[in-house]
C-alpha cells in the first residue's frame, strides 16, 4: 500500500502531522548584487499564486524588468487548487514550485507542519512588519491583505436601495441579483465565510441560499460578474478586484457591511526544494519590497503591512473599515464542517 | 521421387479436423488438383502448403526439406512458392508491372533483370500494352492474368492456386483453364490447384485429389477418377451419375429393390450391407419398348419428367422401388412424361462401390 | 536440377526471427498496464480506508450521502435530457440532409461536423456569453426589444435545463452522423416495395424507412447519453454557478482539500458500471438482425420532395445551426474583440487588448499552447501507431490470443475520463513511477482514453482490405512486417490519416482526465481555458477558444486536402 499510503499522508497531510525540527528563525537576508548573480544564472522562478492573474502577471512583468535575465512563471488557480496542486506535487515528489502564495492562512500552517517550506525572512518583513502577521520560525509572512465585499452595479442598483449589510441581502429582491464564490474553491471565502458563520450564525447562509445566489468557484468572480453585467449584487468577493473594475470606468460601488467585513491575510513562502533557490529568494524578498506593496496596492487594490506604503487617494483606510478578523487556527478543524454546510444550503 | 509431400497433415480449428491425416506425394514439375466442395478442406491444405498456418501434426516437405511441422515451419516467403488467389489480390495502389515487379525487387535483381523479365512475362501473358494500368482499369480477364504473371516471373519452386477462375465468367473461365494448362506445360512449375469445379480439374490437372470432409477420398489420373471411382461420393461429385443399391448376390451381381438385378463390369463389393453401383446419365440405354436381348441390367420405369436439350434430351424415370434414375438419350427417343420406357444398364459401365 | 537456382533466388532461406510475438507481447503488456493499471487501483482504493484496511464504508456513503446520492440522480436525469434532446433534433434533420431535396445539404452536414469538432466546454462558454440571464446578449436584446427592466430575462444557461441544452449543442452530432449514415444506406428497394404496394408517402416513412433506422437513433442517442454522463467541462462550467454538482463534478470536488480519494474512487465505481452498461445496450441495438439490413448497397436512396415545405425545413435546421455552431462562433469572436461581455458591437468597444492578454502578457499561454500541441502530435501518433498494429494481429488473427488485444484497445471506452483521471493519478503520482507533473502521465492519460476511437476506425479500416493482398506479398518473399509496411499501410493510408487527425483534435480538447493530472509545467490548453473561466477572464477565453478551433479545423482541412497517392486506383470490393 505504499501508492496509498504515500498520497494520502500527503495529500491529506492535516491528519498525520510530521513536526519539522524547528530552531531559530533564519537571520533577515537582504538582496545582494551576489543573490541577484545567482539568480540570474538559475534564469527562472515558478511563482504559484492566487492573485488575480492580471495583478500577478503585472507584477511578475515589473520584476523581469528590474533583474532582466529572470523569467517569472505565473501560475495562477484560485487557492484551494494551488494547495490541492500543492498537495498533489509535494506528495508524489515533484518540486516545480518556487514561490507560493494564497489568501487562505491555514494551508500556510500546514505547509509548515508538513514541512514543505524553506524558512527565509527578507530584511524588510524582520524590520517593519506586524509580529502576528509573520510566523515566529520564519517560514512565511503576510504578504498581502484583502477584503472580502458586499457590493453592487451602481446603474442597475439605486444608492439608496443598496445593501448596507449582510442582512439586507436577505431580502426577496435581491432574489436572482445576487453572485457569490465558493469556500470549496476560494481561500477568501473560505476565511469569510468561517469569519461570518461566527458572527451571523449558519442560519444566515441557510436563507441566503434560499435567493437563487448565482454561485461561482473563485473569489475574483463575483466582480467580473458584477462587470459583466451578469448580477448587480455580490455577496463577497475581493475588494482589490472592485478597486481595479471601478479604475477601469465600470460603475461598481463597494459596501462595507454593517456587520463587519471579513479581513483575509494572504501569505506567502518559498517552497522547500525550490528549483531555483536563488531566484526564489530574490523574488521573495521583492514580494515584500516597497516598489511591489505599492504596485499590488495601486494596481492590485492589494492591502499591505508595509510601513511606508500610501494608501491610494478615494479607497477607504482600513482604520476606517469595521472588520472581521481571520481566525486560521480555528478554521483549520472547520473546514470539512463548513463545506458540508455550504453543500447543504448552495447546492454544490 | 516426390517434389512436395504430406505426410500425415492435420489441421485442427477447435476439436475439428479440418485437414485430418492427409498423405500426400507431387512429382515434381506437375499440376495436381484438389478438388471437393467447400469445406473440405481442400483451400486449407494449400494454405498449409504455403505456410500462412501450420500444421497441428504430420509435415510438409519440399525437395527433401522439412518446411511445415507443428511448431518449426518456414514461413511463406522463405518457401520460394507462388500463390494465386481467389481474389487475385493486386495490389491496387500499384500498376500493372509494379505488381508483377514486387516479388523480382525483393530479390534484389537488378533493374535491368527486373525489367527484362518483367517484359518477357507480360508478352506471354498477353498484358504488355497494359503495364502501366492500375489493376482497378482492367477487367476481371485482364486482372486474372497479371495475377498469373505476377506469381510466374519470379520462377517459384511451387505454384498454389486457390480457386482462380471462380470470378471469372463461364465463356473466360473455359478459356483460361486452357490458358493455365498452356502456361503450365511451358513453364514446368510443380503445381497444387484447388478447385470446387470438376471440369476445371478435369482440363488442367495430371492428377486428381477429391477431398471430402478433411481426407482424401481418391487420388489419380482425371480419367482414373472420372471411370474408376472408388466411393459414391467420388462418382457423384465428378460426372453425374445414379446411385443405384442393392445386395451382392455373388457373380459380380447386386440385386436392387423391386427386382432390377445389376452386373457390375468392376468395382468392389460389401458384404456387410447394401452395395452402391454407379451407372453415368449418358451410360444407361433408354428403350422404348423393352429390348429382346437382355434378362439382367434392365427395367421398366415411368418416365416423370422429359427435357429437350438441344444436342440430347434428359429424362428422370421412376423404377420400381421408388428409386429415381437420370438418363440422357437422343434427340429422337421422344418419350413423353407418364409413358412407360425401359432402361438398361450396361455391365461394362456398372461400377460396384464398397464406399 | 535446376531448383538448385531456383533455391538460390529464394530471399530467404535461414528462418528469420518473427517479429511479430515480440511485439504481440509488449503491446499486450502495454495496453495491459495502460487499462487494467488504473482499474486495479481504483478499485483497490474504493475498497480501503485511508489507513488501507478494507472497508465498505466508501460505498455505504455513497448510497448514505444525500447530496452524493443528488449528483447521480441529477447527472442521469441530465444525461436521458441530453439523449433524448439530441435525439428530437437530430433525426429530422439527419432525414432532411439524407432523404430529401433539401438546398445547402453538404454545407449542412459540414457545420454538424463542426459541432463535432467544437470542445463541449467552450460550447458552453460560449453559450454563457449568449444566455447568461442577465449578461446574456441575447437577454440584453431582449430586454432591448421590449423595453424591459434588468430583472426580465428570456434565457437562463444556469439551470438544468439550460446544462442539458448545451450539452445537447455538441452531443446531437453523435445521433445525427448515425443515423444519417444509415438513411443512407437504407436500400431503396425496401422502399420502393412499400410505395409498389400502394404504401403512401408517409406510410412509406413511418411504416418502413422508421423502424430500419430506429437502431440507429437508439444507439446515437446512448452514445449521446454516455457523454452528457461522463462529460466534465460543460457541468463544471454551467451547474456550478447554478448550484448543483453532477457526478463528475462532484468526483473531481473531492479532490479538493481534504481529499477524499477513497470516495472519488467508489464513486467512479458507478459511473464506470453505467458506461459499461450504456456501451453494452448500444452494442446489443446495432448487433441486432434488423440493422444488419443497412449494410447492403443497393441502388441510391428515395429522395422526397419537399415543395413547399421547403423553407420551413431550411429554417428549422438553420435554426440548429445556429444555435450549435454560428451564434456561439459569433459569441466568442465578439468577446474576444469587444472589452466586456456585454459591451455593444460598435467601433469604441473594439480592442485588441485580450488577443495582447494572452499572447503576450499571460505567461501560461505559450507553455500551454505548447504542451498541448506536443501531446497532441505524440497522442495522434502514437495511438495511430498501437492501433496499427493492433487492429492489424486482431482482425488477421495471425497471433494467438490477439482478440484479447482488440479488447483491451478497446476497453477504456467504458472508462470514463474523470474516472480514468482518478486512476491513472492513484496509479501513476507516486515514488514509483512520479509521473504526476510530468507530460508522460498526460501522455498515457489520452493514449488510452483515445486508444478506442484509434482502434475501432483502423480495425474496420483493415477489415476493408482483403488479407489475401497481404498473403500475396508474403509468398512473394515478403516478411510480415515488410509486406504490412509495403502493401497494406499504403492503402491505409486515408484512414490512417482520418485517425490521425481524429485523435489529434480529441487530444487537444480532453478536459476531464486532464483536469486531475496537469500541474504548473503541464498546463494545457484546454485547462488554462478552464482556470480563466474560474476567474471569469472571458475576453481571454475567448480568443484562446478561437485559436483552438482554429488550429482543430486547421488539422481536419489539411488531412481532407492531403494527397493520397494515385487517386486512379480504387481499392477493389
Amino acid at each position: 500500500m505504499w501508492a496509498k499510503s504515500v498520497a494520502v499522508a500527503a495529500l491529506a497531510g492535516a491528519m498525520a502531522w510530521a513536526s519539522p525540527g524547528q530552531a531559530e528563525p533564519p537571520a533577515p537576508y537582504d538582496i545582494t548584487p551576489e543573490l541577484i548573480d545567482a539568480a540570474k544564472k538559475e534564469g527562472s522562478v515558478v511563482f504559484y499564486t492566487a492573485t488575480d492573474v492580471t495583478v500577478a502577471e503585472k507584477l511578475a512583468a515589473t520584476f523581469e524588468q528590474k533583474y532582466p535575465g529572470i523569467k517569472v512563471q505565473v501560475e495562477r488557480a484560485g487557492s484551494e487548487r494551488v494547495f490541492q496542486r500543492i498537495g498533489q506535487e509535494y506528495s508524489t515528489g515533484v518540486y516545480n514550485a518556487d514561490v507560493i502564495e494564497t489568501s487562505d492562512a491555514v494551508h500556510f500552517l500546514l505547509f509548515k507542519k508538513e514541512g514543505w517550506l524553506t524558512p527565509a525572512v527578507p530584511k524588510v518583513v524582520a524590520e517593519s512588519w506586524p509580529a502576528e502577521e509573520r510566523d515566529p520560525d520564519g517560514f512565511f509572512a503576510a504578504y498581502r491583505a484583502h477584503l472580502s465585499v458586499i457590493a453592487y452595479r451602481k446603474d442597475q442598483v439605486k444608492p439608496e436601495d443598496a445593501p448596507k449589510s449582510f442582512a439586507d441581502l436577505l431580502d426577496p429582491k435581491w432574489k436572482g441579483k445576487l453572485v457569490k464564490g465558493h469556500p470549496g474553491y476560494s481561500g477568501t471565502i473560505m476565511t469569510a465565510t468561517h469569519a461570518m458563520s461566527k458572527a451571523l450564525g449558519w442560519e444566515y447562509f441557510e436563507k441566503l441560499g434560499k435567493q437563487d445566489v448565482m454561485q461561482v468557484q473563485s473569489s475574483t468572480e463575483p466582480p467580473k460578474k458584477l462587470a459583466q453585467g451578469e448580477r448587480s449584487v455580490e455577496v463577497d468577493g475581493n475588494e482589490y478586484n472592485c478597486f481595479r473594475l471601478q479604475e477601469e470606468g465600470i460603475p461598481i460601488e463597494i459596501v462595507y457591511a454593517a456587520e463587519g467585513t471579513p479581513l483575509v491575510i494572504g501569505n506567502a513562502a518559498i517552497l522547500k526544494n525550490p528549483p531555483h533557490p536563488n531566484a526564489a529568494k530574490l523574488f521573495y524578498a521583492y514580494l515584500f519590497s516597497l516598489e511591489a506593496q505599492q504596485l499590488n496596492h495601486d494596481f492590485g487594490g492589494l492591502r499591505s503591512f508595509h510601513p511606508e506604503l500610501k494608501e491610494k487617494a478615494g479607497r477607504t483606510p482600513l482604520k476606517d473599515i469595521k472588520l472581521m478578523l481571520p481566525d486560521a487556527a480555528g478554521l483549520e478543524s472547520e473546514i470539512e464542517t463548513i463545506k458540508s454546510r455550504y453543500e447543504e444550503y448552495f447546492g454544490t | 521421387m516426390a517434389f512436395v509431400e504430406l505426410v500425415g497433415l492435420t489441421k485442427r480449428y477447435g476439436p475439428i479436423a479440418v485437414v485430418n491425416a492427409i498423405y500426400l506425394a507431387i512429382e515434381k514439375g506437375k499440376l495436381v488438383c484438389l478438388l471437393g466442395p467447400s469445406g473440405c478442406g481442400k483451400t486449407t491444405t494449400l494454405r498449409l502448403v504455403a505456410g500462412f498456418i501450420t500444421p497441428d501434426d504430420g509435415e510438409i516437405q519440399v525437395g527433401g526439406r522439412r518446411v511445415s511441422a507443428p511448431g518449426a515451419s518456414l514461413p511463406p516467403e522463405a518457401r520460394n512458392m507462388s500463390m494465386i488467389f481467389q481474389s487475385y489480390a493486386l495490389w491496387p495502389h500499384m500498376t500493372v508491372f509494379e505488381n508483377v515487379a514486387y516479388g523480382l525487387r525483393l530479390r534484389r535483381l537488378s533493374k535491368d533483370e527486373i525489367r527484362t523479365r518483367v517484359e518477357t512475362i507480360l508478352a506471354a501473358t498477353k498484358l504488355s500494352a497494359l503495364a502501366e494500368r492500375y489493376p482497378g482499369e482492367l477487367s476481371g480477364g485482364q486482372q486474372q492474368r497479371v495475377s498469373l504473371a505476377r506469381a510466374l516471373v519470379v520462377k517459384p519452386e511451387t505454384l498454389l492456386l486457390d480457386e482462380p477462375l471462380s470470378n471469372l465468367d463461364a465463356n473466360l473461365r473455359e478459356e483460361m483453364r486452357f490458358e493455365i494448362r498452356r502456361l503450365h506445360d511451358e513453364y514446368r512449375y510443380t503445381t497444387v490447384y484447388v478447385t470446387h469445379d470438376q471440369a476445371e480439374a478435369m482440363t488442367t490437372a495430371d492428377m486428381i485429389v477429391v477431398m471430402n470432409q478433411g481426407v482424401i477420398e481418391q487420388a489419380g489420373s482425371p480419367e482414373d477418377i472420372y471411370q474408376r471411382p472408388r466411393s459414391e461420393f467420388v462418382a457423384k461429385f465428378i460426372g453425374g451419375t445414379n446411385i443405384l443399391k442393392g445386395k451382392h448376390t455373388g457373380d459380380s451381381a447386386v440385386a436392387c429393390d423391386g427386382g432390377l438385378v445389376l452386373r457390375c463390369g468392376s468395382g468392389e463389393f460389401r458384404s456387410d450391407a447394401a452395395t452402391a453401383v454407379s451407372v453415368r446419365h449418358h451410360d444407361i440405354r433408354l428403350h422404348e419398348a423393352k429390348p429382346a436381348q437382355a434378362d439382367t441390367n434392365i427395367v421398366a420405369g415411368t418416365v416423370v419428367r422429359q427435357t429437350f436439350l438441344g444436342s440430347h434430351r434428359d429424362y428422370l424415370v421412376s423404377i420400381p422401388g421408388g428409386e429415381m434414375v437420370r438418363s440422357i438419350a437422343p434427340v429422337n427417343v421422344a418419350v413423353p412424361a407418364g409413358q412407360e420406357v425401359w432402361l438398361h444398364f450396361p455391365p461394362e459401365f456398372c461400377r460396384a462401390l464398397a464406399h | 536440377m535446376s531448383n538448385v537456382a531456383s533455391i538460390a533466388q529464394a530471399p530467404r532461406q535461414t528462418r528469420r526471427f518473427d517479429l511479430s510475438g515480440p511485439v504481440f507481447l509488449s503491446l499486450g503488456v502495454l495496453l495491459s498496464v495502460l487499462v487494467i493499471l488504473p482499474l486495479f487501483w481504483l478499485l483497490v482504493y474504493s475498497f480501503t480506508t485511508k489507513a488501507g484496511s478494507f472497508t465498505l464504508d466508501n460505498f455505504v456513503t455513497l448510497v448514505t450521502d444525500r447530496a452524493m446520492r443528488r449528483s447521480f440522480g441529477l447527472a442521469i436525469g441530465m444525461a436521458l435530457g441530453v439523449g433524448a434532446l439530441a435525439c428530437l433534433v437530430a433525426t429530422p434533420m439527419a432525414w432532411l440532409v439524407a432523404r430529401t431535396d433539401l438546398p445547402l445539404r453538404r454545407f449542412v452536414r459540414a457545420l454538424v461536423t463542426a459541432s463535432f469538432v467544437t470542445p463541449p466546454f467552450l460550447g458552453a462558454i460560449a453559450w454563457e456569453i449568449l444566455a447568461a440571464p442577465n449578461s446574456g446578449i441575447f437577454n440584453n436584446l431582449y430586454r432591448w426589444l421590449f423595453g424591459l427592466d434588468s430583472s426580465q430575462y428570456l434565457l437562463d444557461i444556469y439551470t438544468f435545463a439550460g446544462l442539458i441544452f448545451a450539452i445537447a449543442c455538441y452531443t446531437f452530432p453523435f445521433v445525427f452522423t448515425l443515423v444519417a449514415n444509415a438513411l443512407d444506406r437504407v436500400p431503396s428497394d425496401l422502399e420502393d416495395a412499400s410505395s409498389i404496394l400502394g404504401g403512401k408517402w408517409l406510410t412509406t416513412l413511418r411504416r418502413v424507412t422508421f423502424p430500419l433506422v430506429l437502431p440507429a437513433m437508439l444507439a446515437g442517442s446512448l452514445v449521446a447519453i454516455l457523454q452528457a454522463l461522463t462529460m466534465f467541462g460543460s457541468p463544471a462550467i454551467l451547474a456550478l454557478p447554478a448550484g448543483f454538482h453532477v457526478v463528475t463534478t462532484k468526483i473531481w470536488s473531492l479532490f479538493q482539500y481534504p481529499p477524499k480519494l477513497e470516495l472519488a474512487a467508489a464513486a467512479s465505481i458507478p459511473l464506470l458500471l453505467l458506461t459499461i452498461l450504456l456501451l453494452r445496450g448500444q452494442k446489443w441495438i446495432l448487433g441486432r438482425k434488423g440493422y444488419t439490413v443497412l449494410g447492403g448497397k443497393s441502388g441510391s436512396p428515395m429522395i422526397t420532395r419537399l415543395g413547399r415545405w421547403k423553407w420551413l425545413a431550411v429554417s428549422f435546421v438553420l435554426s440548429i445551426l445556429c444555435l450549435t455552431v454560428i451564434f456561439p462562433y459569433a459569441a466568442l469572436l465578439k468577446t474576444a474583440l469587444t472589452h466586456t461581455v456585454d459591451a455593444p458591437l460598435s467601433w469604441d468597444s473594439f480592442t485588441l487588448r485580450h488577443f495582447h492578454f494572452v499572447f503576450f502578457e499571460f505567461s501560461a499561454t505559450r507553455l500551454a499552447m505548447f504542451n498541448t500541441l506536443i501531446l497532441g502530435l505524440l497522442t495522434a501518433t502514437g495511438v495511430t501507431a498501437i492501433a496499427l498494429v493492433v487492429s492489424y494481429l486482431v482482425t488477421r488473427r495471425s497471433v494467438l490470443g490477439a482478440p484479447a488485444l482488440g479488447v483491451l484497445a478497446t476497453a477504456p471506452i467504458a472508462i470514463p475520463g474523470i474516472v480514468l483521471g482518478v486512476g491513472l493519478f492513484l496509479s501513476y503520482a507516486n515514488p514509483t513511477f512520479r509521473l504526476y507533473g510530468t507530460l508522460w502521465i498526460l501522455l498515457i492519460a489520452f493514449l488510452t482514453i483515445e486508444m478506442p476511437a484509434g482502434y475501432q476506425q483502423l480495425s474496420s479500416a483493415f477489415k476493408g482490405i482483403h488479407p489475401e493482398l497481404e498473403e500475396a506479398g508474403r509468398i512473394l518473399g515478403a516478411s510480415r512486417l515488410k509486406a504490412l509496411w509495403q502493401i497494406t499501410a499504403p492503402l491505409l493510408r486515408t484512414s490512417v490519416i482520418a485517425t490521425w487527425c481524429f485523435v489529434f483534435i480529441g487530444t487537444i480538447r480532453e478536459l476531464s482526465a486532464t483536469i486531475l493530472l496537469t500541474t504548473a509545467n503541464t498546463k494545457l490548453v484546454s485547462v488554462i481555458i478552464y482556470d480563466l473561466n474560474e476567474s471569469g477572464d472571458l475576453g481571454a477565453i475567448s480568443v484562446l477558444g478561437i485559436l483552438l478551433l482554429l488550429v482543430s479545423f486547421t488539422v481536419v482541412f489539411l488531412a481532407s486536402r492531403m494527397p493520397i497517392g494515385s487517386t486512379r486506383f480504387q481499392p477493389r470490393g
